[in-house]
């Protein structure tokens, strides 16, 4: 399994100071191979196109040009079949409050279509992996900010996906919160799943991460493994990296 | 597909459901109608039953002969008489409810319009009518004539079904556009809730990764919030029948009236009601799912909301009949349509073309709809 993406862009519209409209890159001729196994990691400060860049990849938003080829499938060849493929986490994303932690595990598979014996199955593992039998049928709006990361966790995992794609999924949270979102994504490059982890926190990636692009201002500025970064750039941390990258400046 | 459809409807079921403000809308709204039929009746009949002491104080700037005062009596006019001026004044002060000023054989009514007025000036009229037929007799009489023979000259008869009763048309019209107010009031609610309010939540966004074309998740929505609607119109046409029915024997002002709708008639308004909730709950999530906030969702709301029952209350204050034309129009035809329905004559041309603008409407919004949740805009609104 591989997913590559290339020459990937995408445009929007906005108002400039003179109130016309112009068209800006949010991402210009992104390019990289995410291999089964992997954990990518995407860093950049904030209006880097991290976000904008991930949620085309989940088929959130469509790119302006480009390709996103899932082991040989684009979205507009089979846009069910790669979606089922994918689990997207985001620190932005949000869970139904109404549902019980139960309610929505079930209408995740559900929606993945995933057999009811099957599903039924691997609720009972994922609640017993994240220890949610004491939460199991509360009310997410009723939950701690810790619970309700490990029930965002478990919705990922109802369906199996091959691919993680992660956009700043540790943003705000405590550093236990934080944990048990590191410890899953350790867990599951173990299974072999590939995992595209987005973050701006430049440590936190230089200890998960096997790969990592780096992007400023809607462009790729480096790309390779934490070491080969670091040596290129005769830094000793990726965080100088960057700034050596960018031109000496701590203005991104 | 079909399957998809299901998930989302399920969902947004449950959602609405649990929702004690969107269950409230969808329940409660119907129940003002009772209150509307009732509360209209008796406002009618209280009219209609005004003793005749509170508008028959009458001011004459003249001293009546004898016949006349008996006649005054008769007819029960309570006379005050007086200079103009000083009748003017008591006008003014209220202490008379009309005054009858007389110059020769011209007599003159003075008063403002107004409800009171109104009532006074029909028994002045009524006196003066009959005094004016007594007049003419004595004058035939002088001279010798008949007076059969020249009041009765020409026999007319009617043969007009008598006029369709005023308070109680007004009434049930009133009644079935509550029905329309009442299905939108139920639409806004969970279309904001479901688009905007989604959004808000930051639930859109893992919505729109599960594995489901942007059609099915947007015909789910619509649905479910034209579910909620048809619920909303369905119990208030119920309520509308139940109210007019116990009405009906309570209040005199609907006597000899047939309120009832037959089982053909009833059958259009059910009709008429899926075809506005469907259209209304179309615009209402293509209009609020292009908002970010469910404040600014309500608020955008608010013109479709007014929309939907100006057209309506034009057509009853201009009395106007279902054209072709008509039925075309969105909003103006469903009114035009229960009004039809109300007096037991709907064209089922003008219904098919009803039903025919309706689904041309939904298609377009559809197609925005769609067009719109396949970019960026459904996130990012702008």
């Amino acid at each position: 399994m591989m997913l590559t993406i290339k020459n990937l862009q995408k445009t929007f519209f906005r108002i400039n100071e003179q109130k016309q409209k112009e068209t800006f890159y949010a991402d210009k001729d992104i390019s990289f191979t995410a291999h089964d196994g992997e954990i990518l990691g995407i860093l950049g400060p904030n209006g880097a196109g991290k976000t904008t860049l991930l949620r085309m990849i989940a088929g959130i938003l469509e790119p302006t040009g480009g390709s996103i080829d899932f082991d040989g499938v684009t979205y507009q060849e089979d846009e069910i079949l790669i979606k089922k493929q994918i689990a997207y986490l985001s620190g932005n994303t949000k869970i139904y409050q109404s549902l019980s932690t139960y309610e929505l595990l079930t209408m995740c598979c559900d929606m993945y279509d995933v057999p009811k014996e099957v599903a039924s199955k691997r609720i009972d593992e994922i609640v017993k992996t994240l220890d949610m039998q004491l939460f199991l049928h509360s009310k997410i709006e009723k939950l701690s900010t810790g619970q309700m990361q490990r029930v965002n966790i478990a919705r990922c995992l109802v369906h199996d996906p091959m691919y993680y794609i992660l956009d700043e999924a540790t943003s705000g949270l405590d550093i236990i919160s934080s944990q048990i979102i590191l410890d899953f994504i350790k867990k599951e490059k173990a299974r072999g799943k590939t995992i595209l982890y987005s973050t701006h926190y430049m440590e936190e990636a230089e200890n998960i991460c096997d790969h990592v692009i780096m992007m400023n201002k809607g462009c790729v500025i480096k790309e390779g493994t934490p070491s080969q970064i670091k040596k290129s750039t005769k830094t000793t941390n990726l965080r100088d990296a960057f700034f050596c990258l960018i031109g000496g400046s701590h203005d991104a | 597909m079909h399957n998809k459809i299901g998930q989302i409807l399920k969902k947004e079921m449950r959602e609405m459901i649990r929702d004690k403000k969107s269950l409230s809308m969808m329940l409660i709204v119907p129940l003002m109608i009772p209150l509307l039929v009732f509360g209209m009746s008796a406002l009618f009949e209280a009219q209609m039953n005004r003793p005749i002491e509170d508008y028959n104080k009458i001011g004459f700037n003249y001293q009546p002969s004898d016949v006349e005062k008996k006649m005054m009596d008769e007819i029960g006019i309570d006379p005050v008489y007086e200079k103009v001026s000083s009748l003017k004044k008591k006008y003014e002060e209220q202490a008379i409810d009309l005054y009858v000023t007389k110059d020769g054989h011209t007599y003159t009514i003075h008063g403002t319009s107004n409800e009171t007025t109104t009532l006074a000036a029909s028994l002045v009229e009524s006196y003066l009518s009959t005094y004016k037929e007594y007049l003419q007799q004595h004058y035939l009489e002088a001279h010798e004539v008949a007076p059969q023979e020249v009041i009765q000259i020409l026999q007319i008869e009617m043969d007009v079904s008598e006029e369709e009763n005023f308070f109680a048309s007004y009434i049930v019209n009133y009644a079935f556009l509550f029905i329309i107010m009442a299905i939108t009031i139920s639409a806004t609610y969970p279309a904001t809730d479901t688009t905007a309010g989604e959004k808000e939540r930051g639930t859109l966004e893992t919505l729109l990764t599960f594995p489901m074309k942007s059609r099915d998740i947007i015909i789910g929505k619509f649905v479910s919030v034209s579910f909620s609607s048809m619920v909303t119109g369905l119990l208030s046409l119920l309520l509308v029948v139940l109210s007019l029915f116990f009405a009906g024997d309570m209040f005199k002002i609907y006597q000899e009236v047939d309120l009832m709708l037959s089982p053909v008639s009833f059958g259009f308004a059910v009709l008429v009601i899926i075809s506005y909730s469907f259209l209304i709950s179309g615009l209402c999530i293509a209009v609020a799912s292009r908002s970010t906030s469910f404040k600014e969702a309500q608020s955008t709301l608010t013109p479709l909301t007014f929309l939907s029952f100006f057209p309506g209350m034009i057509a009853f204050m201009m009395e106007l009949k279902t054209t072709v034309w008509y039925a075309l129009i969105p909003f103006l035809n469903y009114t035009l349509l229960f009004t039809d329905i109300t007096n037991g004559t709907v064209n089922y041309l003008h219904l098919l073309l009803m039903i025919l603008s309706t689904i041309v409407v939904i298609v377009v919004v559809f197609l925005l709809l769609i067009k719109q949740y396949k970019s960026e805009k459904i996130l990012f609104s702008k």
